[in-house]
Formats: C-alpha cells, sequence, structure tokens
C-alpha cells in the first residue's frame, strides 16, 4: 500500500500518513432498536467499488476529512471538507 | 601462480579465498580476480553438489555464491574486490574443488522431483530427523549471528520522471525527459552507466561516450549508480538499493528500461564450468581484462553471438566453431568454421568443459568439437518484472518469443530490450519516446514537446517494421538426464516432465512442486524455459500456458535495509523535568514515546513518603486538552457516559470514554474552569488515540460551539500527593487551600510559585492531593520549588512504579492495562460512570444491552491470604478450566498481603468469594474483595 492521499490542507501526501477512519455512515437515532443498532456497531459495508470515507492526517495538521477511494485501485476523488453538509450526505 | 613473496604492484592488493591469498586489481570483481587465477570452480550446486563456475557475471544466476566478509550469499560476480576481504565457498566440503557431496550427482535416479514429499512422510516421527540431513546437505551460506551487516540508512526522493536502466534506450530516455524540462532521476545497478554498451564496444555508437556526459552533467538528470530497483509499488513509489541504503523514490512518470538478462539453453551438462554467457564473457574480456585460454565454441542466433566471437579471437582466444541456430546465411565471421542449422546437445568433460556436442536441428548425427569454453548467445528474456509488479499487463508476442506490455499502468512506460527492442538506433528512438512522453505528462502545456513527440513515434515506426526475429529452440532433444533447467535448485528437465505427468501441469503448481524458479534467481535464468517445457508437455502454447507471479523484491534484498535505522533514533518525548530525574539518577522506564522515571530511591521507601508525609511524581506525560465554547457541556454530555452538563465551575470530575460498542478506551479528568472552559487530561498512552477520537466527533458534528486544542506538550504537571501535601502547597499558592475552601474534587485557577498554573484536588493515590498544571517551560522551576518546600516535611519524588502500587491498593484501573478490548466499565466495577438516563451518549445502545443482559466477566479485586503476587496474566481456574486472568498485583503494606486485579466470571465475583489463580502448575486462593485494600472510606483523600 503505498498510494498517495490528496489533503485539504497539506496537499499529497503517502498514505502512511494518515489514519483510515472507515466508510462514511449516519449514526443511527438512539430509539432505532437493537438490530440497526447491533449492525451500525459491529458490521462494515466493506464494498468492492468507490466508497467515501473518513481519513485522519495524523502525521501533520490533524485534520479528519471525507474522500472517495476505489477500493480496488486506491483510485482517490479530490477531498471534501467535512464542514459542509454535502459531504456528510 | 602468483608469486605472493613479491612486491605488490601500483593499484593492486590481495584478498583471501579459502584461506589462500588472491592477488587482485583495484576496480576488478572477486570473480574476475579468482577467474584470472584460474579458479573456475567456485561453488557445488544446490541438491547433486555438482561443480560450477561463473555463468552470468551479472548478479543473477547462483553460481558465484559465496561467503564474504561473514555475510553469506554475496554474488562475487558483481562484487568489487577489498583488501583484505575474506571470501568463502559454500556448500561444499573440504573444498568447491573437491566436495566429498559430490558423490549424491550418482544417486539423481533416487531423488526424483519431489522426492522428500514421497519418500519421507512415513513414519511422520522420522521426519524431523530427514529435515535436519537434507538442511545440513543441501542449501546455501550459513548465517553468522554476530555480523549485523552493518548499518543502514534510508533516503527520500521525488522526481518527475525515474527511468530504470542506464543503457543505450535508458540514457536517451532520461535526456530526451530532462531536456523538455522534467527533473529525471536516472537508476542503475552498475558501477557505470552504459548497460550492454559497457561490455560490448563492437556495439557501441559514436555518439555513446557523448551521451553519457551528457547524462551526467545534465542539470535535469540526478544519476544514482549501483543503485538496484527491487520494487514498483503502487503510484510510482520505487525501492532502490543502493548499498546499505534504502532509498524510496517517489516519481510522477516510471521509465523501465532495464532491458533483459541473456537466457541459456538447455542441453546435456550445461551447468558445467566453462559453459557461459555470452555477456558474461564479454564483461571479464572488457571490463575485467580477463583472457580465455584455449578453445571457444560460440552457440547463437543472432549478431551478439559473432560479436562475442570475433571479440575472442581478438583477444586471443582460438574459436573453434560458431553453432548458428538459425538456418538462413551466417554474420560476417572471418575464417572461423560455422555450422548453420545446427545447435550443442551435450557438454563433455567431467569438472570443466573438454568438448561439445553439436547436431543439425533437422535431425542427423551429431559431431564432436573440442574446447575448454562454451559461449552462450541465444538472446534476451526482457526483465520486465518491474512492469508486472506496478500492474502493467504483458502478453506473450510469439514474433519476439517473450511478453510485450499490452496496457501500461498508470504513469509507467518501457524502452529498448526490454520491450524487445535490441537494436540500437531503434531502442534510441523508443527511449527518446518514452522520454518525451513521461516529459509531457508533467509538462502537459509544452507545445513544442507535441511535435518532437510525433517526429520520435513516427521514425520508430519505420525502424521497427524493419525489425527481425529468429529465436533459438531452449532444448535440445536428447534422452540425457543432466540437462539443468534450473541451476538453482538443480531442476533438471526430466525433473519437470515427471512434474507434468504427475499431474501439476499448471506453471504455477509446477513451479511449487518442482521449486523450478524459486532459487535465488527467482527464475530469471530458467523461467523462460521451464514455461517452453510446460507448453511442450502439456501441448500447450506459451501464452497459454502463463508465467509465475512477479513479486517484490525483485533483487535480494538485506533485511537490515528494510529495518533500517537504529532504534535509539526512533522518537523519543522527553518531559520539561527529564534532566532533573537523570540527575536524581532515577531509572527511567518507556511509557509509549515517554521517558519517565520508574523509580528513584526504593519502591518502599517512596510509597513510605507518600503514605507518611508527601511526594511529588511528574504526570507532564498526560494527555491535556483545553475545550473552549458555549457546546462545550453539551459535547461532553455526548462523548461521556456520564453527566457533564450539571458539572459547576471550579470542580472537576472523573470520567470514562466508551466507543459505540460500550468499550472502555480511556479514563481521565474534565475540569471545568469557567462557564464555556474545560481542561481535560487523558491516559498517557492514550493521549494520541483519543486526539484522534475527539477530532473524529468534532468533524462528524459540524455545528457545536466547541474549539478543542491539544496542550498536551505545553503543560508540564505533577502530582503532589500525602498527608503533609497542603502544608507543602499551601505558601506557594495564591488561593486558599483549606478543605473548606478548596475540597475534594475542586479546580482553580491560580499562582503557584509565581507561575500561572491550574490546579486539581483528585484522589489519585488515595491521599489528600493536589496535580498541578503548569506552562512547560516553568515545570523545572515548580518541581523544584514544590521539592524545597517540602523539604522539612519529608517530602520525596516518587516514580511510576510506586504510583501503582499505592493505585492498586485504592483499585483503580488502568486502561489498556487492566482492560482490553471486550471491557466495558459496568463490568470493569465503574457502573457509577454510565447514566443510562441521559437520552443518548456514545455507546448508550450498547451499555444499555449489556445492563439488561447483566455482567458475564467482572473485573475484581483480590486479595491472596499466603501474601504471594501472582504475576500479571496468571490464570484464573474455575471448575478446572481457565475462566479469567491477572491483570495487576503486587505486595500492599496496606492489606498486608498481596493483592491485586482480575477478571473473573460474575458468578464468582461476589465479595469474599474464593477464586483460584495458577502459579508455576499450582492452585493458590485468593478471595474476592469489593472494597478498596487502603482506606475504603476514602476519608484520607477527602482530609
Amino acid at each position: 500500500m503505498s498510494f498517495q492521499i490528496e489533503c485539504p490542507e497539506c496537499g499529497c501526501r503517502p498514505v502512511g500518513e494518515f489514519h483510515f477512519g472507515g466508510a462514511v455512515r449516519e449514526r443511527p437515532e438512539p430509539a432505532a432498536g437493537d438490530h440497526v443498532w447491533a449492525e451500525y456497531v459491529y458490521t462494515r459495508p466493506n464494498i468492492a467499488g468507490v466508497q467515501r470515507e473518513w481519513w485522519f492526517h495524523r502525521a501533520a495538521c490533524k485534520q479528519w476529512f471525507i474522500a472517495s477511494r476505489d477500493t480496488r485501485s486506491n483510485v482517490m476523488q479530490p477531498a471534501q471538507t467535512p464542514d459542509s453538509q454535502e459531504a456528510r450526505g | 601462480m602468483t608469486d605472493h613473496n613479491a612486491p605488490a604492484a601500483a593499484g593492486q592488493f590481495e584478498f583471501l579465498y579459502n584461506g589462500r591469498p588472491v592477488r587482485s586489481a583495484v576496480g576488478q570483481t572477486l570473480a574476475g580476480a579468482l577467474h584470472a587465477q584460474d579458479e573456475h570452480i567456485l561453488s557445488r550446486s544446490f541438491k547433486y553438489h555438482r561443480p560450477r563456475g561463473l555463468f552470468c557475471c551479472s548478479g543473477r544466476c547462483p553460481n558465484c555464491l559465496c561467503t564474504v566478509d561473514g555475510e553469506p550469499n554475496v554474488r562475487i560476480c558483481i562484487t568489487p574486490a577489498a583488501p583484505g576481504m575474506k571470501v568463502e565457498s559454500q556448500n561444499a566440503w573440504p573444498s568447491p574443488k573437491f566436495d566429498l557431496l559430490a558423490v549424491l550427482d550418482r544417486l539423481q535416479a533416487f531423488m526424483p522431483v519431489g522426492f522428500y514429499y514421497k519418500r519421507m512422510y512415513k513414519p511422520r516421527r522420522a521426519w524431523p530427523i530427514w529435515e535436519r540431513v537434507i538442511r545440513q546437505i543441501a542449501g546455501l551460506g550459513r548465517i553468522d549471528r554476530h555480523n549485523s551487516g552493518g548499518r543502514y540508512e534510508k533516503l527520500n526522493l521525488f522526481a518527475d520522471v525515474a527511468v530504470i536502466g542506464g543503457g543505450w534506450a535508458g540514457l536517451h530516455a532520461a535526456l530526451a525527459a530532462a531536456d523538455a524540462g522534467a527533473d529525471v532521476v536516472l537508476i542503475d545497478e552498475q558501477p557505470e552507466l552504459g548497460g550492454h554498451l559497457r561490455h560490448d564496444p563492437d556495439l557501441a555508437q559514436d555518439a555513446w561516450a557523448g551521451m553519457l556526459r551528457q547524462a551526467t552533467d545534465h542539470a535535469g538528470v540526478r544519476v544514482l549508480t549501483s543503485s538496484s530497483a527491487f520494487g514498483c509499488y503502487e503510484e510510482n513509489l520505487l525501492g532502490i538499493r543502493q548499498g546499505n541504503r534504502l532509498i524510496r523514490l517517489r516519481a510522477n512518470q516510471v521509465i523501465v528500461t532495464t532491458g533483459g538478462w541473456e537466457r541459456p539453453l538447455v542441453f546435456e551438462n550445461n551447468d558445467r564450468p566453462g559453459v557461459l554467457l555470452a555477456s558474461a564473457v564479454q564483461r571479464l574480456m572488457h571490463l575485467e581484462h580477463c583472457r580465455f585460454a584455449g578453445a571457444a565454441v560460440v552457440v547463437t542466433d543472432n549478431a551478439q553471438g559473432y560479436r562475442a566471437a570475433r571479440q575472442l579471437v581478438a583477444a586471443g582466444t582460438s574459436v573453434a566453431a560458431i553453432v548458428d541456430v538459425c538456418p538462413g546465411p551466417p554474420e560476417f565471421a572471418a575464417d572461423i568454421p560455422v555450422f548453420r542449422g545446427h545447435t550443442v546437445v551435450a557438454v563433455r568433460g567431467s569438472r570443466h568443459v573438454a568438448g561439445v556436442e553439436i547436431a543439425p536441428l533437422a535431425g542427423g548425427p551429431s559431431q564432436s568439437i573440442a574446447c575448454r569454453w562454451l559461449v552462450q548467445a541465444v538472446g534476451f528474456t526482457p526483465a520486465s518484472a518491474l512492469l508486472y509488479q506496478n500492474g502493467c499487463q504483458l502478453t506473450y508476442d510469439p514474433a519476439c518469443d517473450h511478453a510485450v506490455v499490452v496496457q501500461y499502468a498508470r504513469g509507467m512506460h518501457s524502452a529498448g530490450a526490454v520491450n524487445g527492442t535490441h537494436d540500437p538506433h531503434a531502442a534510441a528512438l523508443e527511449g527518446r519516446l518514452a522520454g518525451l512522453a513521461a516529459a509531457a505528462t508533467v509538462r502537459p502545456h509544452d507545445v513544442s514537446l507535441a511535435a518532437l513527440l510525433a517526429d520520435a513515434r513516427r521514425r520508430l515506426d519505420d525502424w521497427q517494421a524493419r525489425r527481425a526475429t529468429c529465436a533459438a529452440q531452449y532444448v535440445a532433444e536428447s534422452p540425457a538426464k543432466k540437462k539443468f533447467v534450473c541451476l538453482c535448485e538443480d531442476v533438471t528437465e526430466q525433473d519437470l516432465c515427471d512434474a507434468v505427468a504427475e499431474g501439476y501441469a499448471n506453471i504455477e503448481t509446477l513451479k511449487r512442486y518442482s521449486t523450478v524458479c524459486m532459487g535465488p534467481c527467482q527464475g530469471k535464468m530458467c523461467q523462460a524455459a521451464a514455461i517452453a517445457l510446460c507448453a511442450r508437455e502439456t501441448g500447450r502454447t506459451i501464452a497459454d500456458t502463463g508465467v509465475t507471479t512477479a513479486r517484490p523484491p525483485e533483487q535480494p534484498v538485506p533485511l537490515g535495509l528494510l529495518a533500517g535505522r537504529a532504534v535509539r533514533l526512533a522518537l523519543v518525548r522527553r518531559t520539561p523535568i527529564h534532566d532533573w530525574h537523570e540527575r536524581a539518577g532515577a531509572q527511567l522506564t518507556d511509557a509509549g514515546d515517554w521517558k519517565r522515571p520508574r523509580v528513584y530511591s526504593s519502591v518502599e521507601q517512596e510509597y513510605d513518603a507518600v503514605r507518611c508525609h508527601a511526594g511529588l511524581i511528574d504526570a507532564s506525560t498526560l494527555g491535556k486538552f483545553d475545550f473552549r465554547g458555549r457546546g462545550a457541556a453539551e459535547f461532553f454530555e455526548f462523548m461521556y457516559p456520564n453527566r457533564f452538563a450539571n458539572l459547576s465551575v471550579g470542580r472537576v470530575r472523573y470520567g470514562v470514554l466508551c466507543d459505540e460498542a460500550g468499550i472502555l478506551l480511556d479514563d481521565g479528568t474534565i475540569s471545568r474552569l469557567q462557564d464555556d472552559q474545560f481542561f481535560l487530561t487523558t491516559t498517557t498512552g492514550n493521549a494520541a488515540a483519543i486526539d484522534s477520537w475527539f477530532r473524529w466527533w468534532l468533524a462528524a458534528r459540524p455545528g457545536l460551539d466547541v474549539r478543542m486544542t491539544n496542550v498536551s506538550g505545553s503543560y508540564a504537571a505533577m502530582n503532589l500527593a500525602g498527608p503533609r501535601s497542603r502544608e507543602i502547597l499551601q505558601p506557594l499558592a495564591d488561593i486558599d487551600l483549606a478543605n473548606a475552601a478548596f475540597p475534594y474534587l475542586a479546580a482553580a485557577r491560580c499562582i503557584v510559585a509565581g507561575v500561572p498554573a491550574v490546579v486539581l484536588r483528585l484522589g489519585f493515590v488515595g491521599e489528600c492531593s493536589y496535580e498541578i498544571h503548569v506552562p512547560a517551560q516553568f515545570g523545572l522551576a515548580v518541581w523544584e520549588a514544590v521539592l524545597e518546600a517540602g523539604h522539612h516535611a519529608g517530602i520525596q519524588p516518587f516514580g511510576v512504579e510506586a504510583q501503582r502500587l499505592l493505585r492498586l491498593e485504592k483499585k483503580h484501573l488502568l486502561p489498556g492495562i487492566d482492560t482490553d478490548a471486550l471491557s466495558n466499565p459496568l463490568e470493569a466495577g465503574l457502573p457509577f460512570v454510565v447514566r443510562l438516563e441521559k437520552p443518548d451518549f456514545i455507546g448508550r445502545q450498547a451499555l444499555e444491552r449489556a445492563a439488561r443482559r447483566g455482567p458475564r466477566q467482572m473485573l475484581v479485586g483480590f486479595r491472596m491470604p499466603d501474601g504471594f503476587a501472582p504475576e500479571p496474566s496468571s490464570l484464573v481456574i474455575h471448575d478446572g478450566r481457565p475462566c479469567g486472568r491477572v491483570t495487576s498485583s503486587g505486595y500492599s503494606p496496606a492489606a498486608g498481603a498481596a493483592v491485586g486485579l482480575a477478571w473473573v466470571p460474575a458468578a464468582i465475583a461476589r465479595n469474599g468469594d474464593t477464586i483460584q489463580i495458577q502459579v508455576d502448575g499450582r492452585l493458590l486462593a485468593a478471595v474476592v474483595h469489593d472494597a478498596p485494600f487502603y482506606d475504603p472510606a476514602g476519608d484520607k483523600l477527602r482530609s
């Protein structure tokens, strides 16, 4: 694994500087019930394809951001800032 | 033989070969020096212990592997000789010339392919014995455990364009890209650029010397020689070995101009010393100034063989014959007899070539030619491993008899012999084209580039139209047994035929079963022939047979190179008070990246000081966070299972962080300094993880008015604890510390020893204690001031060892030590921090479910009546089965007994229950103890 990630703050950096935060998912409502919560807490989507995911630039600016990555090729689309509502989707 | 008593000539020196001095000249390789001394048997083969000599002279084949200065498996054909080097042969006893195990060569019939799977699997108990025998007989060098291989270092480089291989195509590629404005790194594994041009003088163009100078002088080209690119990884990250230096080169574009390695033929006794590849002979002649005494025979299918023959004649070797596999008209060969349409079927001679047997390919009687050398020039296998590694797709092309790129991976190019382009003019054009294409990607708006690119492409098409090939068959038709496909593992044609007959017809299973391509050369010498044989035996085409997977590293890489720098250069964090600890003679211990005092005097003394007088511990390693904003209280209310909205200004509260599964992540304190200002601490080890955790939730829930600042490194912290701590601190502080004014769990900004501080009144070790946070630059001054003020009261600094015992007596758990990835606060003895009446917080659903289900295991305190403290990780045994474990333990002076914490099933977790702990195979009884072992009512910490 030696691909590079475009950090919105720092630009293009090697993946080793980042911490992977998993696919972007919506947190269920508190009253959603055990089944929905168990799914959220214990199951990861692990798809083969383009996925929106969280990345943390731990070695430099310490910003979390959302970026799209093709899990088959590690080709990434430019990151979105997490502040914008559409980024959270 | 050399006269060893003669004084060494200028530039000459000696090294030791198997204990014997050998003279060498500066610039010579070890193998070149040994050839000049008529040392032709350099090793014994892996399985049959057959004599082996120089064969490829390019650092690929296994024949010259020796132990050099204690480092095993060094290819001496590419290792420059140095004065005093100690070179030892491998896999031969007593010497490579006379090896007792050579008898194995006569026992071939008893060692068919996969013989150890067939002969040695029964009885099962015998295998370890066989394994030891086989390891003794077969194999490579021995590892010297005391030889670390020297110092290793790492270097990161960046470039627009990386060109791998400094041959004719690579030089043109590098110069074309650099002229177009790209920043180029040119990498070559040889000590000088030039590739085959270095040792094939007839091939070298007039322009060659000029090209070399241009490349070395060009401001846009950085040249790395003696550097082998062993891996091409995702997004064009190259792993390059340059001696003991690992270079990580990130290039926007990579041009592979690695050329190829010569392919050997397979015929009877094709491994005899004296059988060499043409490029090996040319290297020895032109780079090492070696001679080949006696007659030579050249077998070839191309112009290189004729050139090699002419060069041999010019160097004084008589060439007895050129055996040309092609039936067409020969190249000009002066007065050397040429046998057209013939091939070599066998070599005669037991320890060195004494003659060759040749036969017409069309069939007919064979004839013998006496000679001492057999030179093979039958074409090249492209060195395309780096292309495969980075995801290029290659397909076998019957026209040129090797795989060619049909689809390049992003940012990859190739040119020259690696594409099968051997003609120098075409290779130069291809190189230029690749260089321009790569530069165009980096400088896309350069208009003049487009015209150059079109011009180069047109001229290349002209050249490729004229390309012609005529390839030799790899394997001579004969019933002989000793026809070696794989020199590394002694795999013969017969072995591969047997393996296919036994069902290993897939090239990947054939490889694993027969071990062909699995030796030190990793298939560089044998892969093409193995695939051709597999295709022949299975009646498939070579394209359908496929290739084995090429993985990094392409060249052997010492582990030290990857491990890199010495441990002492790893990141170490020191607290602002560190130097004082060292001066005080503290024993230091590692806590994450930090160095912390473990103990100063003795644990007992430090314990007594804290319990009876006062102690001071450096707590600067804690994670510290400043939170501000109107939404901070609401944020904590959500982040923590316990309540924070009702935390008053000037108060501090213990908090436990959980994840969504209700698993305990960390603990710490949260102080409210103002209505919208909080000061938060985490444990030392989890500071970075909690920083990331908070930042993620802040990013995922934007809109809250909260700003977080990690001030871990900005503050020094110390904890003053003990019954006399108040009287010590009061004179230094500008606030009233009396219990009524500043009680247990109070928090305040104030001045301590003249420095602005945050002071927290905590329990910590079970005594009245004050945690003092001050700006880092004043840490040492405040530390010394507190010690000075406490001198009369018997204050002592204490380390983490005493702290752990003091806290264990209070049954305080340590996240990550006493808890793991299955521990929730309900079961870890902290049910009071979980406030399920709150509508929502992280982990609420999981904790609510855990509360409904009831505890399965519990973290409990225990005391051992007989005073023996079991090691952490000792097993708790219940009903004869392991069902839990000890996480912390120690001798508690307060309890007068050994005490500890352990995870046990809920059924035996009640106060007074007896549990069994396994110690050294014996079961010792312990009693579950609910209350803290010291001051169970908590009077002291409130006093």
